[in-house]
């Protein structure tokens, strides 16, 4: 990735915070596996979603949170829709 | 005596419809499984959590079956019943309005801060003693709305024998943990929990208006029961 990127965090309440591609993997991956995907594909769709969000984030001067989950969800959605539910969603089940 | 096992059934089935529970159930085994958890483990934490639950009801069904017994003796005065009818129609009417936010999901009526700072709680939870005491306390975060359930079925209760009311309290625990062991159940057989939230999330409308309807059709069934047959009865109507 060419420049550092901050992502503003959840309406600007917590302090701002660099992109971290790992974080992003994690939470991509885990939503994978809860939807009992085999580890290796969870690994792949990760890194997938990942790329595609990095190319999206070089043209943005400054992302939030929330664009950044929407964009991960669209490609993610893509590529395993159950699983894209469950990471659009994890917020708004109680 | 079928009766009232009928009300304590009836109250339990309302009590089974409220979601808090099942929400925290869901978000436990999604973060259990999506962090790889052994499938073992993920049983134990399930059932810890639901073991919680039915502790607390266990504790709270009772315990407030002990204040109005400790209150009113056997017999309950026409008064308390009609308090009772009074909190199962303003609850119905309630849940109608405000139980599920109008957002997607399945966002309940609770505090946002209160909501997350359980999710993070549920996230946080490894162990099976955690499990549990998430469970109990999930009944606690749905206090608001299981109360009227549990005081008419307290109040249902104490007028039985000491051995129906065991029979009374074990029926009530039972049947209030039906939609946890349900999802339980299903998380336990592989079943995806997409599936099972996409389910939830499709038909939280009709849960809602169940459990409205219920808390009144219990009331009123109450009201007339209890409240209505005993003037009648001291006015020689009947």
């Amino acid at each position: 990735m060419g420049k550092a990127i901050d992502i503003i965090k959840r309406d600007g309440q917590r302090p701002t915070e660099p992109f971290q591609r790992e974080k992003l993997h994690a939470s991509i991956r885990a939503a994978c596996l809860s939807v009992r995907t085999p580890d290796g594909e969870a690994e792949t769709i990760a890194d997938t979603v990942c790329d595609a969000v990095i190319v999206w984030l070089e043209t943005k001067p400054e992302v939030t949170s929330s664009d950044l989950r929407r964009k991960a969800t669209e490609t993610l959605h893509q590529h395993h829709p159950d699983a894209a539910y469950l990471y659009k969603h994890h917020r708004l089940v109680m | 005596m079928i009766s009232s096992l009928a009300i304590i059934a009836f109250a339990a089935l309302i009590h089974t419809s409220f979601q808090l529970s099942v929400s925290m159930l869901t978000l436990l085994s999604g973060h259990a499984i999506g962090s790889k958890t052994a499938h073992t483990k993920l049983i134990r934490l399930t059932g810890g959590f639901s073991l919680g639950v039915a502790v607390m009801t266990l504790l709270l069904l009772t315990f407030t079956a002990f204040l109005l017994q400790h209150s009113f003796g056997n017999n309950v005065p026409l008064i308390a019943w009609a308090v009772c009818c009074g909190l199962l129609f303003g609850l119905g009417i309630a849940v109608w309005i405000f139980y599920y936010r109008r957002e997607k999901g399945t966002s309940l009526w609770l505090p946002r801060t209160m909501a997350r700072y359980l999710s993070d709680r549920t996230k946080a939870t490894k162990q099976s003693a955690e499990a549990f005491g998430l469970g109990l306390t999930s009944v606690i975060g749905e206090l608001l709305f299981i109360f009227a359930p549990i005081v008419v079925s307290a109040l249902v209760l104490i007028q039985l024998q000491p051995f129906m009311q065991l029979i009374g309290i074990a029926l009530y625990t039972a049947i209030s943990l039906l939609s946890l062991l349900i999802v339980g159940g299903l998380v336990g057989s592989g079943h995806k929990l997409s599936h099972i939230q996409k389910w939830r999330e499709n038909n939280k409308r009709f849960l809602q208006f169940a459990a409205g309807s219920g808390l009144l059709v219990l009331g009123f069934y109450v009201y007339v029961e209890q409240v209505m047959t005993a003037t009648a009865m001291a006015h020689g109507g009947l």
